[in-house]
């Protein structure tokens, strides 16, 4: 049994990860990936919590009460630092979102052409690695301004 | 450099219930490579080590594994690139191992022959029986000439992380010669090939991770192929229909 | 629906989220302060302006549609039988529409219905 899954030798989920083929593009879809369902776990409390608003799920309409009540379990340090993280991981996954997005449609690739070694693939290079830092840049200017807000000062 | 210490993985399905590493010592010489240090210790040490290999001028693709955690080909690496006293080499990921260092390359075959890697064109009789040939300017050839050099090694399906999971994604090998060859102006048989694209596990499954083109040893750059695929599959309109492909081209007498 | 069809929606929420969300964090935090975005009063006052309602709306679906629609894509990949591809299929149709609805339920309460303490 498990000398037949190592003889199948598929690398599986955890190849997602990987850590010795390095470029940027690489780590970018494991982020990507790992942002975007954090986001949507997020979303998805956003939804249970802001329907608190008209009294949560058995409400009946816009309930003052309700919504002390789940700003007093929200409104804290901590939910606070998660909304920070929200921020980050949700720049990140967007900004970095728009480079997949225009990469996806070919716009922003040089025309394929006749090769001379050393081989540079126009596939991947600085622009990618530029923008997948800008993406990283981005989110933690975002959280940072997060912070700043939710947190009424600096760090 | 100093002798360094070759790491083979040893694995054997039909006896073997999990993979070991073999060490041996290697006698370092001057532009040795992986391929070479693996056959010296096959040749002195143990007879036994299975692996592939063929040309050792990175022109066949036989010789692809994974060396120091990243797949390469052995006859292409050299030791000294390395930067390592250990050089530890498993079989590529990805495929199914035979023994050892050989992996089953049959399926990754298999996975480019359903992609239609061929010129398909309505006017059958002038491609069995030639009277001349069909005319495609340089520039034409400029856009599909880089993936032309694909040497179906399988590096680049070993890198990809949809390979990992999902055994029913193509592979950027096979999805990179299907936009070498529905780019060829001879080609006809662009919605053939999309048709099979356009599936739950076609060219959409790739998510532009980009590391086959990191590790391609030819600079084919399937990623780029790839993505510029993903468009043509999007707009559903093939670049010829039948009978649009490049005409035959009769030198004047 | 052809894969290429559900991807051309990926990347049209995509690119919609993409705006939609940074004016949702910018005008609950930025433009207005935070304090006041997430008062009450500020809220109701929300749900009694058509811009606001539309856009709270278009925002939940392309989200979710977006985010089911990624999880969808990542699921289909982890294994390769008819009957788990049908099933991811189903669920994320099902996850869409149940989240939705929720979402719904709460902007047509608060738009409908009186405030209550």
């Amino acid at each position: 049994m498990a000398a037949e899954r190592i003889a199948e030798n598929k690398r599986g989920v955890l190849g997602w990860i990987n850590p010795h083929n390095c470029n940027a593009e690489r780590w970018a879809y494991t982020f990507q990936r790992i942002t975007g369902v954090a986001v949507l776990l997020y979303v998805l409390g956003h939804l249970g919590d802001t329907s608190f608003f008209v009294g949560g799920p058995i409400g009946a309409g816009p309930s003052e009460s309700s919504w002390a009540f789940i700003s007093g379990i929200v409104e804290n340090s901590f939910g606070h630092l998660i909304l920070v993280m929200v921020v980050l991981v949700v720049t990140f996954h967007g900004i970095n979102g728009v480079r997949l997005i225009l990469a996806e449609f070919g716009v922003i690739f040089r025309k394929p052409s006749a090769i001379e070694y050393p081989y540079r693939p126009k596939g991947l290079g600085v622009g990618q690695k530029a923008m997948f830092v800008g993406a990283i840049a981005l989110a933690v200017i975002a959280a940072l301004m997060a912070w700043w807000i939710l947190f009424e000062g600096p760090l | 450099m100093k002798d360094f210490t070759l790491a083979v993985q040893r694995f054997d399905p039909s006896t073997d219930q999990k993979p070991s590493l073999d060490e041996f010592p290697v006698l370092f010489r001057e532009g040795m490579t992986v391929l070479d240090a693996i056959l010296q210790a096959r040749d002195y040490a143990d007879h036994s080590i299975a692996l592939r290999y063929s040309c050792r001028q990175a022109s066949c693709g036989s010789c692809g594994m994974k060396i120091n955690g990243r797949p390469r080909l052995a006859c292409y690496t050299q030791i000294a690139e390395l930067k390592s006293e250990r050089v530890v080499v498993q079989p590529m990921d990805n495929f199914p191992i035979i023994r050892d260092l050989v992996t089953d390359l049959s399926g990754f075959f298999e996975m480019h022959s359903a992609l239609l890697p061929r010129i398909l064109r309505s006017d059958e009789s002038e491609m069995e029986n030639p009277t001349a040939e069909y005319l495609m300017s340089p520039e034409q050839l400029d856009r599909i000439h880089q993936f032309t050099y694909c040497i179906k090694c399988g590096l680049c399906t070993s890198s990809c992380p949809t390979v990992g999971t999902d055994s029913d994604f193509p592979g950027p090998q096979a999805l990179a010669q299907a936009y070498r060859y529905t780019m060829d102006v001879r080609d006809e048989g662009g919605a053939e090939r999309f048709q099979l694209l356009d599936t739950q596990h076609g060219v959409f499954r790739c998510h532009y991770a980009g590391s086959c083109s990191a590790v391609c040893p030819k600079g084919v750059d399937p990623a780029l192929g790839i993505q510029l695929l993903k468009r043509h599959v999007m707009s559903a309109r093939p670049p010829r229909a039948k009978g649009e492909g490049a005409k035959v081209w009769k030198k004047e007498p | 629906m052809r894969e290429s069809r559900l991807m051309l929606i990926q990347y049209v929420t995509a690119a919609a989220a993409v705006v939609l969300v940074a004016l949702h964090l910018l005008l609950q935090g930025v433009l207005v302060p935070y304090e006041t975005a997430i008062s009450f009063g500020t809220v109701l006052a929300s749900y009694r302006s058509i811009f606001s309602i539309l856009f709270l709306e278009v925002l939940l679906v392309v989200v979710l549609v977006h985010g089911f629609n990624g999880v969808r894509i990542i699921l289909q990949e982890l294994r390769q039988t008819l009957a788990w591809g049908r099933w991811v299929d189903l669920g994320t149709v099902l996850a869409i529409v149940i989240s939705v609805g929720y979402g719904t339920r709460t902007i047509l309460l608060a738009v409908l219905v009186g405030p209550s303490a």
